[in-house]
């Protein structure tokens, strides 16, 4: 894997046994510190989050927060992604946000960066983001804009297969498919039909419809298992190109035609996600590791594991960024540094199943004890990784793509038929390259 | 003078409700169609002057043509099924005025016009739900295949216009039941005396002579029709987990141009698209009204 839109993540890294004694140290000490200026806050910062399912850890950290800061209210408020991306959009440009701690990636966050929109780091939180005790390079990358530290990593989207183990066994599988052609051999013998034939259990959940950029993000993934295969790259610094209609993009859409219309495994009605396989509507399907978190509080008896893609995974970091002024700032980074205690961030992985970026952090009690967590964080040498690039009109690109890839599930005339897919796929890759022409990042 | 002090009084009273409808309304829309000409991030302090390239932009991008399509389907579509069948409905419910369950017919229709939008939407994607929906429970007992309303392309532009024009019809029979009342009783008199059945009246006189009141419940229908989107957003929208197929109209195209692909000033030439066709159904509307009222 090579360009800036790669990543390597070390094995294991977020499974280190020991807890870095230093770091520890540095931790109580900042605590200390923390609660010796505590007395001079009155102050009320808000927390966006686009994930629901983080206000518990937001709160949970807010809760200790409270008392090293009793003088600062911590006003959580997570909502859909979609609408927390709008909302920050507003808040920030309108410049009526007040103290918010906002978390988004990274690919999102350079737009407000570079409109100064977020404060760079204070001295004591770039440090600690720049020690590389705590956070891989990559990480550290993330949260940089020329070199300058806006943020602090918190915790990544990383992918891998879920799938039921019951149903595998009524199957006759023994394990999870290793390749993507046995993706679509097991969603053949996974799927149960009623006696008309329509699907009552789908093989593999495949993200087909809906809006934005999931979709294509979705598809990202898939393609990627196609020997790395790139929907976007950074050919020269600063220049980008869309490739769809390439040897992965025309397997991965061939593969989603074939599942729909050939084969018939899934269709775009069919329940899918978390809800259908927590629901044991769906056999296997891929998606980042808060569905372990989800899976124990809705469906604790379900009988799952997870495994590795067969090539490699997307890593979306989130991160925890700062818009706010005067007293207000020193309070907002000394939350988000409280975010990364490694109390809170073992918190976080027990209770919510988001991965946490943070490295020197003994997250072993949590991964022993909860195996599906071996997928994320015990996966196989040579294991790669993609994340979005931080390109300014990554939504518009993806969002673009997402519109077009749903046309194309709902073609059936493009199943089974290379060229007309490979057609299908330049149109959508040229219509997306012409985005970034306009942007002026085409890499001609 | 008292004229003059009259004047100055009406001036004094109306000048509140006139600053307040500058502000909310006329500066707006100065703004966008300000920023329709100009390129920004939302983010950005510069909006650089483009001239009409927003405009040239728009023609050319399909899914702008698919909102629109879509947009004027919604509304054409709901206008269709509305108008008759509020017409119909406000004539039955008119004729039986004299019934005890009278005022009883009048809230079950007017009840969806003012029930909150979202929960009925909920409500509605259930009924409209492939698997589980009743809908197709009840197309079943007729041997039907169940349908996917809300994934279909065609389907779920027929479960919007459906979930729409049940909103919009309670407006529309309490707007005709009005005209009903209005419409002298002489005339159906006669028409019985000649000989005239119910659906005859009905056709040679009701609908002659409710044609304003059609006109003005046809624009109105029409124009709201236009700005559909909390309706497409709960039955189609973008949460996770595959909730519907997405139908793209004008105001969803707009948001999503406008925060999530940060270009605002290409949402602002959308919305003068779409003032600008609101603005001639308006025009129409006053021309046709005009006609009728120099004829009368």
């Amino acid at each position: 894997m090579e360009g800036k839109t790669t990543m390597s993540i070390n094995k294991n890294a977020i499974l280190r046994a020991g807890i870095n004694r230093s770091a520890v140290l540095g931790s109580v000490a900042a605590g200390v510190m923390m609660a010796g200026i505590s007395g001079a806050f009155a102050q009320t910062v808000t927390v966006w989050s686009g994930y629901p399912e983080l206000a518990p850890f937001y709160e949970h950290v807010a809760e200790g927060f409270r008392e090293t800061h009793p003088g600062v209210t911590i006003d959580v408020q997570a909502i859909p992604l979609r609408e927390h991306e709008r909302r920050v959009a507003l808040g920030l440009s309108s410049g009526s946000a007040g103290a918010v701690v906002v978390e988004l990636n990274s690919a999102t966050a350079s737009r407000y960066i570079e409109n100064e929109l977020f404060n760079q780091a204070l001295e004591g939180v770039a440090d600690f983001v720049q020690d590389s005790e705590n956070f891989g390079e990559f990480f550290v990358d993330a949260v940089s804009y020329d070199g300058t530290v806006y943020g602090v990593p918190l915790f990544r989207g990383q992918s891998a297969l879920f799938y039921n183990l019951d149903m595998f066994e009524e199957a006759g599988l023994d394990g999870p498919p290793q390749t993507m052609e046995e993706y679509t051999e097991y969603a053949k013998a996974l799927t149960k039909r009623d006696d008309s034939g329509n699907i009552d259990v789908t093989g593999w959940s495949l993200r087909l419809s809906g809006g934005g950029q999931g979709i294509a993000e979705k598809f990202w993934i898939n393609m990627f298992q196609f020997d790395g295969g790139m929907m976007i790259e950074e050919v020269t610094p600063g220049k980008f190109r869309i490739n769809l209609n390439n040897e992965a993009g025309r397997a991965a859409l061939g593969q989603y035609l074939d599942n729909i219309h050939i084969e018939k495994t899934v269709a775009v009605e069919s329940p899918a996600d978390a809800e259908a396989f927590e629901r044991e509507q769906t056999a296997m399907f891929i998606r980042e590791s808060w569905v372990i978190g989800d899976i124990a509080a809705k469906a604790p008896d379900l009988n799952y594991a997870t495994a590795p893609l067969p090539y490699g995974a997307i890593g979306l970091p989130a991160n925890l960024y700062v818009s706010a002024e005067g007293e207000a700032e020193q309070a907002a980074w000394d939350y988000i540094q409280a975010t990364n205690d490694p109390e809170n961030l073992v918190w976080l992985l027990e209770n919510v199943g988001w991965l946490p970026n943070r490295h020197n952090v003994d997250y072993s009690p949590v991964t022993e004890a909860e195996p599906a967590f071996a997928a994320f964080v015990d996966y196989p040498e040579g294991y790669a990784f993609f994340t979005l690039p931080a390109l300014a009109p990554i939504e518009e690109v993806l969002t673009r793509i997402a519109a077009q890839l749903v046309n194309a599930f709902a073609a059936s005339q493009l199943a089974g038929d290379e060229e007309a897919i490979g057609n299908f796929l330049q149109a959508a890759e040229d219509e997306a390259n012409q985005i970034l022409r306009r942007e002026g990042l085409l890499a001609e | 003078m008292l004229k003059r002090k009259r004047l100055l009084f009406a001036i004094a009273a109306i000048l509140p409700t006139l600053a307040i409808f500058f502000w909310v309304r006329i500066i707006p829309i100065g703004e966008i169609l300000r920023l329709s000409v100009h390129k920004w991030d939302l983010l950005s302090r510069n909006k650089p002057f483009i001239g009409l390239e927003n405009f040239r932009e728009l023609f050319a991008d399909h899914l702008f043509w698919e909102a629109l399509r879509n947009t004027s389907i919604i509304a054409f579509g709901v206008l269709l099924l509305t108008i008759p069948t509020a017409m119909v409905i406000s004539a039955l419910i008119y004729h039986r005025t004299k019934s005890r369950f009278a005022g009883f017919y009048e809230t079950s229709v007017f009840i969806p016009h003012v029930a909150s939008l979202v929960p009925a939407a909920m409500a509605w994607k259930w009924i409209f739900d492939a698997r589980l929906g009743p809908l197709n429970a009840f197309l079943g007992m007729f041997g039907i295949q169940p349908q996917a309303w809300l994934f279909d392309p065609t389907l779920s532009l027929i479960s919007i216009i459906i979930l729409c024009s049940w909103q919009a019809l309670g407006y529309a029979v309490i707007i005709y039941l009005v005209g009903f009342k209005n419409l002298p009783n002489s005339l159906f008199e006669a028409a019985r005396l000649d000989g005239a059945s119910a659906p005859q009246s009905f056709w040679f006189i009701s609908m002659p002579m409710l044609k304003p009141i059609t006109l003005y419940v046809s624009v109105v229908t029409l124009v709201s029709a236009f700005n559909v989107y909390a309706q497409v957003f709960v039955l189609a929208s973008d949460a996770q987990g595959a909730p519907g197929r997405q139908v793209r109209v004008l105001v969803l195209d707009m948001l999503e141009n406008a925060f999530r692909n940060y270009r605002v000033g290409y949402a602002a030439s959308e919305a003068v698209v779409l003032l600008a066709i609101v603005l001639v159904l308006t025009f129409i509307q006053f021309t046709l009204l005009r006609e009728k009222g120099a004829r009368s």
